[in-house]
């Protein structure tokens, strides 16, 4: 008589067994002493996962859960122009944190002064009617660019760092560890910026950027947590799904596009500048 | 006297924050044991709490008042921590041969005996589940989580997962197999 496999004695306890095999299953259980102590001990040891409590969080875990949360839900429920100045804002100073040094000074002004760049231009557009037909004051409009396009250069400069990135990898030999544990806490730092980025695009409903940030997400994940024990065949597989999913391509193109696009505002908004004041 | 959930739900819907913090500090605790379940990790655990809270508060609208609030999070927090799952699916697949090559569990003998005076150590058997669950894979522990807490169908959690049905098997078998092999000295299992 063979005894029940694992397989099956682990479907039994489920209640999954095939209906076809439920009358040998249970014949089998019901007169082998040594199968019903293999299945009463798997009972014992499930139950006894389940009954285990989980790890608390941490004194004070709701506060930092709230600290953290609650900028975001600003930009959850703001504008479009109070959400961008917030976003670009953290990362500016998500950036300046971790450059740090000399770099930071800069950074944190332009964060400032995007931020009441924002402001004048939302209480502008509130006090000029706001409405599609009414006509903006020039100043008005250029201020509105100006938050737009630090945002697009940003995002377009992650997105050339990120290809960057990934064109070295995918042409590395997967046969060296070092080509994913090099580009660790570079994928790392990336994934930050990305979710942030990913969050504004969605919230603004820029479709095409969400997409190809959620999917760049996906592969920044994957790279800054990999194992340190990641074979040659799994380091190739990273590759051809790159390859494949041809993402290096369309972060190309979407990098590309963000970067004609902030240099035509840029361009716009020294024409506007230029403009002589109507009287 | 604590306001019960649906009256500071009502009052969050309507914009009120310090509501919304009410629910936060009241319920993230909860969410970040599930998030831990499902994840295996603390850090992760604490993203998924975050993401979970974003997503509600984007959501709150389409929340059905008469519905459980934690229930409705609960549901979020576990899709939050299978987006995070599915993300890193590929790295993980790999699978532990040795496991695979342990015989039938009838066949097993007793190399791992319980000594008696551990099997009251509740805080030591926690830290063994914890320690446990944390050699499964996102993938097993994912699929394990889900059929064995979560009570979903091997189909059901399939289709969570994006797996076929006899890929969300061999996860399960995986890690109850684990499982086993970790816990049986302190259930007294002779396996």
């Amino acid at each position: 008589m063979s005894h029940l496999t694992d397989e099956e004695l682990i479907l039994h306890y489920y209640g999954e067994t095939a209906r076809p095999d439920q009358p040998r299953v249970e014949d089998h259980l019901a007169s082998c002493e040594a199968c019903q102590a293999a299945h009463a001990d798997l009972g014992r040891v499930l139950h006894l996962v389940e009954t285990t409590p989980t790890p608390e969080a941490g004194p004070g875990f709701e506060r930092d859960v709230w600290a953290r949360l609650e900028p975001q839900l600003d930009a959850n429920t703001g504008g479009l122009v109070h959400r961008s100045a917030q976003r670009v804002s953290g990362l500016v100073h998500h950036s300046a944190q971790r450059v740090g040094g000399w770099f930071a000074a800069p950074q944190w002004a332009l964060a400032g002064g995007v931020a009441a760049l924002l402001v004048v231009a939302f209480v502008a557009g509130r006090f000029s009617g706001g409405g599609p037909s009414a006509p903006a004051p020039t100043a008005t409009v250029q201020v509105n660019n100006a938050p737009d396009r630090v945002l697009r250069a940003a995002v377009g400069d992650h997105l050339e760092r990120s290809q960057m990135m990934l064109a070295e990898l995918v042409n590395a030999d997967p046969s060296h560890p070092e080509v994913l544990s090099g580009e660790q806490s570079r994928a790392a730092d990336l994934v930050s910026a990305n979710r942030l980025y990913r969050q504004s695009a969605e919230q603004s409903g820029d479709a095409a950027i969400a997409d190809i940030l959620e999917d760049l997400e996906r592969v920044l994940l994957e790279i800054a947590n990999a194992p340190a024990d990641t074979t040659s065949g799994e380091r190739a597989d990273l590759q051809s799904r790159i390859k494949t999913d041809d993402l290096l391509f369309r972060v190309r193109v979407i990098a590309s596009e963000m970067r004609q696009r902030t240099q035509t505002g840029r361009e716009a908004g020294d024409r506007g500048k230029q403009r002589p004041p109507i009287s | 006297m604590q306001e019960s959930d649906p009256q500071v739900v009502a009052r969050a819907r309507d914009g009120d924050r310090e509501a919304f913090r009410a629910l936060v500090e009241r319920h993230s605790r909860y969410l970040f044991g599930l998030a831990q379940r499902m994840t295996g990790s603390a850090q992760d655990a604490e993203d998924v709490v975050q993401e979970t809270w974003l997503k509600a508060h984007k959501q709150l609208g389409r929340f059905e008042a008469r519905a459980d609030f934690r229930t409705w999070l609960h549901r979020i927090c576990v899709n939050c921590s299978i987006d995070l799952i599915r993300a890193r699916r590929h790295r993980e697949d790999a699978h532990d041969p040795a496991d695979l090559e342990e015989g039938p569990l009838s066949e097993r003998g007793s190399e791992e005996q319980a000594a008696p005076d551990r099997l009251a150590a509740s805080a030591q058997i926690q830290e063994r589940v914890q320690e446990a669950l944390t050699r499964l894979t996102s993938l097993e522990r994912a699929a394990f989580t889900l059929r064995h807490v979560e009570g979903m169908s091997i189909d059901e959690v399939g289709v969570k997962l994006g797996l076929k049905t006899s890929a969300t098997k061999h996860s399960i078998f995986r890690a109850v197999r684990k499982m086993r092999s970790a816990l049986a000295p302190y259930v007294g299992a002779s396996l």
